[in-house]
């Protein structure tokens, strides 16, 4: 009744308004869902799992609250994330300040928070490149001072959406995949114990 | 109009779902059909009589006991308690008196003793050494029997008359906790030698926790946590990575485990959580008046099915309180949050978003003000499982909750859109946002409270019903008076038939032998036979 397990929490954060939902919506409601479960009652919580070469990982991708009163609480949100997409509007500047504002918290509560910049709604610049507010090479800039990922996403064209998901089940799979063979060379050494070689506390 | 009320269970009537001292919250049926609050002050009150008449028990039972010990000299082995207590409870009482506020917990909390220690201290002597101890263990395997019906399987299976309780009627060890006790057990004797080696573990960790009666929540969480961790790693090498199997023993291990732990880590006294859960109970109280309106929740509750979903959606927030799993408690948490998202989704006739959600759940917990949210949000926190609480769907969920607390915690004029007047006006209770013009109430005005909306539905129900069986008597007098032709009718045929063809009386036929054609055939009849003798 509880879903399935998941293995990385990715939050989306980023000013009222500049596309967060769209993009999950975007992203799950596109074709493959790997796995067998479906969310069907909503788009706040949902689980999926992305297949990596040979990986499978599950990221369960937590939507927030977008309207402004909320916005105090976003740090509950956030806890314990393995991955956040910090997304602004790229017609919108004032949204991009924002997402500084976003980053600069994850970096001082959650290091162990991987940040992905998400400028949102390429699809209004394609169409009309005036109405570009923020400029790609600030964010590179950005981008690198925070040693973050950088993409650039319509939600209504689908553009750059799965690469952006997929990169950030690549990352958890690369980064868990070295721990977890780290763990297996000290296993081998404890081959010839029985099941639990020692009591497990004190 | 009042009398039509009393035709009741048409609908789910919104009215019978309120506390029953007329509070305006919403009572459960587990609670005598009270509130939380009022639940609480009713069960004390109750609560403080039995404590008195089991005293007087407790102390003749003592002094029995110690007349019996007394004869035999020591020779016995002292009865032990199946889980060794967590003596802090005992120690510390030294503030107690003071402490007059907080005192209804101490009756939920069988190991603590301080309404009842009182009156037995003064009366009844402390006897020296290992007496001193024998009495002690009694007077808390009577404590037992104070256990709170949500921490039993089954008031009825503990002897709460007490006529003839010895020591081992009321042990620690609930039914419940044997139950689960034996499910883990069972679970576990499929993974073969591994299972033993996780039960021994298991043991052994529960023992290690009663010795660590004094320390804090957050080293208590520590250890549990740590325990957890160790335990999943091993599985983890055990299982060859595959973490759904790992999962799937940990449930258990959590289930053992906490069940077991509950009474002495839920809302423990060496922290302010029931504090807070006083401050959340009168904070939510306090904001009676916060209509679903200015909280902007897409739920609509004049539709049926919505309605429903938000009962369900509160009775499940309030059930958690009754769980000891921590996993167990956020299942509640989870199918409360369905619920509410069905009642948006049948709103809106589209799927919910978090936007939608996080409001509407806001205004669950403002209807349900479910009992020690706080401890229970603490409880969760500090042993549940990690990789639940962390990243899947109940973690998310449970957020949530957690995010819903902070906003009642810190919601202010600014978060409803109201001027900083009207809130406090609200606040103080000078003014009602629900009724500004006492005239307008009946009439469909948004800010109606649902459980008169639910009375002029079932008005309108009954008005249609009236009209239904109008019709049902009208089908009925045509009938009637179609039976009343057809009879008439059938009577005319049968008089024309009867005049058509009249009826030629003949002489009825005679004895059976008369007019028998092949009667010679037939044997010659019996003769009676006369018997001599
Ligand atoms: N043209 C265009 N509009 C978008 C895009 N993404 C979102 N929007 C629109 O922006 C508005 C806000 O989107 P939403 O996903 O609700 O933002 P959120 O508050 O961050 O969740 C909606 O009207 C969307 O239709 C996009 O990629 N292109
Ligand atoms: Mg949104
Ligand atoms: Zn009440």
């Amino acid at each position: 009744m509880s879903g399935p397990r998941v293995d990385a929490k990715v939050v989306m954060l980023g000013k009222e308004s500049v596309g967060k939902t769209s993009l999950v919506e975007r992203y799950v409601h596109q074709r493959f869902l790997v796995g067998p479960y479906q969310n069907t009652i909503g788009a706040a919580f949902v689980a999926k799992s992305v297949q990596v070469r040979d990986k499978v990982v599950t990221l369960g991708i937590w939507d927030t609250a977008g309207s402004e009163r909320y916005e105090a609480m976003s740090r509950i949100y956030y806890r314990g994330a393995k991955a956040a997409i910090v997304c602004y509007d790229l017609t919108d500047s004032s949204s991009f300040l924002r997402a500084k504002f976003w980053v600069k918290e994850l970096q001082n509560c959650e290091e162990h928070c991987k940040i992905y910049l998400c400028g949102t709604k390429t699809d209004l610049i394609e169409a009309d490149r005036s109405a570009r507010q923020v400029d790609y090479h600030d964010v590179q800039d950005f981008a690198d001072e925070i040693k973050a990922q950088y993409f650039e996403t319509s939600s209504k064209t689908g553009r750059s959406v799965e690469d952006l998901f997929r990169k950030v089940a690549a990352d958890y799979i690369s980064t868990t995949f070295e721990v977890m063979s780290e763990e297996r060379g000290v296993n081998l050494e404890q081959k010839k114990d029985p099941f639990f070689y020692s009591c497990c506390h004190n | 109009m009042s009398q039509k009320f009393e035709r009741r269970g048409i609908h789910v009537d919104q009215s019978e779902l309120l506390c029953k001292k007329g509070c305006g919250y919403y009572g459960n049926t587990s609670w005598q059909g009270l509130c939380s609050k009022c639940w609480r002050e009713e069960y004390q009150r109750a609560r403080q009589k039995q404590i008195q008449e089991d005293w007087a028990l407790a102390e003749k039972l003592q002094r029995e006991e110690e007349a019996a010990y007394a004869s035999s000299q020591g020779a016995q082995s002292q009865p032990q308690p199946s889980l060794a207590p967590f003596s802090k409870f005992e120690e510390k009482k030294t503030n107690e008196k003071t402490r007059k506020v907080t005192t209804v917990k101490k009756f939920f909390s069988p190991s603590s003793r301080t309404a009842s220690k009182k009156a037995p201290s003064e009366k009844v002597e402390k006897v020296p050494g290992a007496r001193e101890r024998h009495g002690e263990t009694l007077l808390r395997d009577l404590r037992g029997i104070f256990t709170p019906p949500w921490e039993m399987v089954s008031p009825t299976e503990e002897n709460h008359e007490g006529k003839t309780p010895s020591p081992s009627v009321s042990r620690q060890s609930s039914t419940e906790t044997d139950r689960v006790s034996r499910d883990f057990v069972e679970f576990l004797k499929n993974l073969q030698k591994p299972g033993r080696e996780i039960h021994k573990q298991c043991r052994a960790f529960i023992e290690s926790m009663a010795n660590k009666k004094d320390l804090g929540a957050d080293e208590l969480s520590e250890c549990v946590q740590d325990f957890y961790q160790n335990m999943s790693d091993r599985l983890l090498t055990h299982f060859k990575g595959s973490t759904d199997r790992v999962e799937r023993v940990m449930d258990q291990v959590e289930k053992y485990i906490m069940t077991r732990l509950y009474k002495n880590v839920f809302c423990p006294e060496t922290t302010d959580d029931e504090k807070k859960d006083l401050a959340t109970q009168n904070r939510i109280r306090a904001l009676h008046w916060v209509t679903i309106q200015m909280l902007c929740v897409p739920v609509d509750e004049e539709i049926p099915e919505v309605s429903d979903s938000v009962v369900k959606a509160i009775t499940d927030i309030i059930e958690m309180d009754s769980k000891r799993v921590p996993r167990d408690k956020l299942a509640c948490i989870t199918r409360c949050s369905k619920h509410i998202f069905n009642a948006i989704r049948v709103t809106k006739n589209e799927p919910a978003s978090a936007d939608d959600f996080l409001p509407a759940l806001i205004y669950i917990v403002l209807k349900a003000n479910p009992p020690r949210l706080q401890s229970n949000i603490q409880y969760i926190t500090r042993f549940c499982n990690p990789s639940r609480l962390m990243s899947g769907e109940d973690g998310y969920y449970f957020t949530n909750l957690c995010c819903a607390v902070a906003f009642i915690e810190k919601l202010d004029a600014q978060s409803l859109n109201l001027s900083p007047e009207d809130f406090e006006r609200y606040m103080s209770g000078q003014m009602s946002p629900c009724r500004p013009e006492p005239e307008a109430w009946p009439s469909a005005g948004p800010g109606i409270s649902p459980a008169l909306r639910e009375a002029r539905r079932s008005l309108d129900l009954l008005a249609s019903l009236e009209a239904r069986q109008e019709r049902v008597l009208e089908g009925a007098r045509t009938l009637e008076s179609d039976l009343i032709d057809w009879q008439e009718s059938v009577e005319r045929e049968v008089r024309e038939i009867l005049g058509r063809f009249p009826l030629e009386v003949r002489p009825p036929a005679s004895a059976i032998d008369s007019d028998n054609v092949e009667n010679d055939r037939l044997p010659p009849p019996l003769q009676p036979q006369v018997f001599a003798g």
